[in-house]
């Protein structure tokens, strides 16, 4: 995440002192309740469905169904709001994802089904840190990274506040998790 | 309309086929696509090829685009092509960022074929 962070201070710097000194004014710890509606991730959700996949997404208020070969992919967020964004799917839905987006059929997660999976979850943290303008213009991101395999947990340490939801579209589920551990 | 020839710049080649059918999906069926998955490797395609357009994503490893397109400018690379900047990134200060660095378009992911639509085939009519 350090590199995220160097990235979205680097960016700023470009920008010249008084591009700094109005970033440094800016906090968004004073519009928590804005960055952490709900509302923004489910919306992020349906867009970059709808728009890349061309399927509907329904918000699901069960967990998502337990399947032991799961992919998961997180895109870091760096800047004024340090955390991720994590995308969670089995593997039928994960190649389901990547059909949509590529037009082909997948037999195993292979490494394009990896990368369509890193590349929806970073449209999707691109698409919820864009809800709110300070933090786009405050906040970077970090290129995928893709995990596969079975029976894994994720943990994250007492975070700032967290979004877990699970979403349905073809009978299929994945859960979205935008986790911050940090905001200035 | 004649032979596009078009280098796409994205490290998810899943990405650089989809910008690739909204392009045909824009018309440009007369396409010849180059790819790179970053900046250095586009670079290293426009030292040894010509084209009419480039694609670029921004947040990349290596090199990302908005040094990619620096470089394209510094070292006199494509000269007159135009670029355009595809990104999940959509404050005013990054579409800044890329205007100043000479990009002339800007499309924000997730995308539809529409709006490459809307955004290239313009570009290619001044060109």
């Amino acid at each position: 995440m350090n590199s995220v962070r160097a990235a979205a201070i680097a960016c700023k710097r470009e920008g010249g002192n008084d591009e700094m000194e109005r970033t440094m004014a800016v906090s968004l710890r004073e519009s928590v309740q804005l960055v952490s509606d709900p509302g923004n991730l489910d919306a992020s959700v349906e867009e970059v469905f709808q728009t890349m996949l061309g399927v509907s997404c329904r918000r699901d208020s069960s967990p998502m169904p337990h399947e032991a070969e799961s992919v998961t992919a997180v895109v870091g967020f760096g800047g004024l709001l340090s955390g991720a964004c994590v995308f969670r799917s089995g593997s039928i839905a994960a190649r389901k994802i990547a059909a949509h987006m590529t037009g082909m059929e997948f037999e195993e997660v292979d490494d394009t089904v990896k990368d369509a999976i890193g590349e929806i979850c970073n449209m999707l943290a691109g698409s919820w840190k864009g809800k709110v303008p300070d933090l786009a213009a405050n906040c970077g991101l970090s290129v995928p990274a893709v995990i596969t395999g079975r029976d894994y947990k994720l943990h994250v340490q007492a975070p700032e506040f967290q979004l877990n939801h699970t979403y349905c579209f073809e009978d299929m589920s994945f859960a979205v998790t935008v986790v911050c551990d940090g905001l200035q | 309309m004649s032979e596009i020839r078009t280098l796409i710049v994205d490290d998810s080649s899943v990405m650089r086929k989809i910008v690739e059918r909204a392009l045909r999906q824009a018309g440009l069926d007369l396409l010849v696509v180059h790819e790179a998955g970053s900046g250095v490797e586009g670079l290293d395609v426009l030292k040894v090829k010509q084209v009419d357009l480039i694609l670029s994503d921004i947040n990349m490893p290596s090199m990302d685009g908005l040094e990619f397109l620096r470089q394209i400018r510094a070292q006199n690379l494509a000269p007159g092509v135009p670029v355009v900047m595809i990104t999940t990134e959509s404050s005013e200060e990054h579409v800044k960022q890329a205007i100043q660095a000479g990009a002339q378009g800007y499309i924000r992911k997730p995308f539809t074929a529409e709006q490459v639509k809307e955004r290239v085939l313009p570009l290619l009519s001044a060109a």
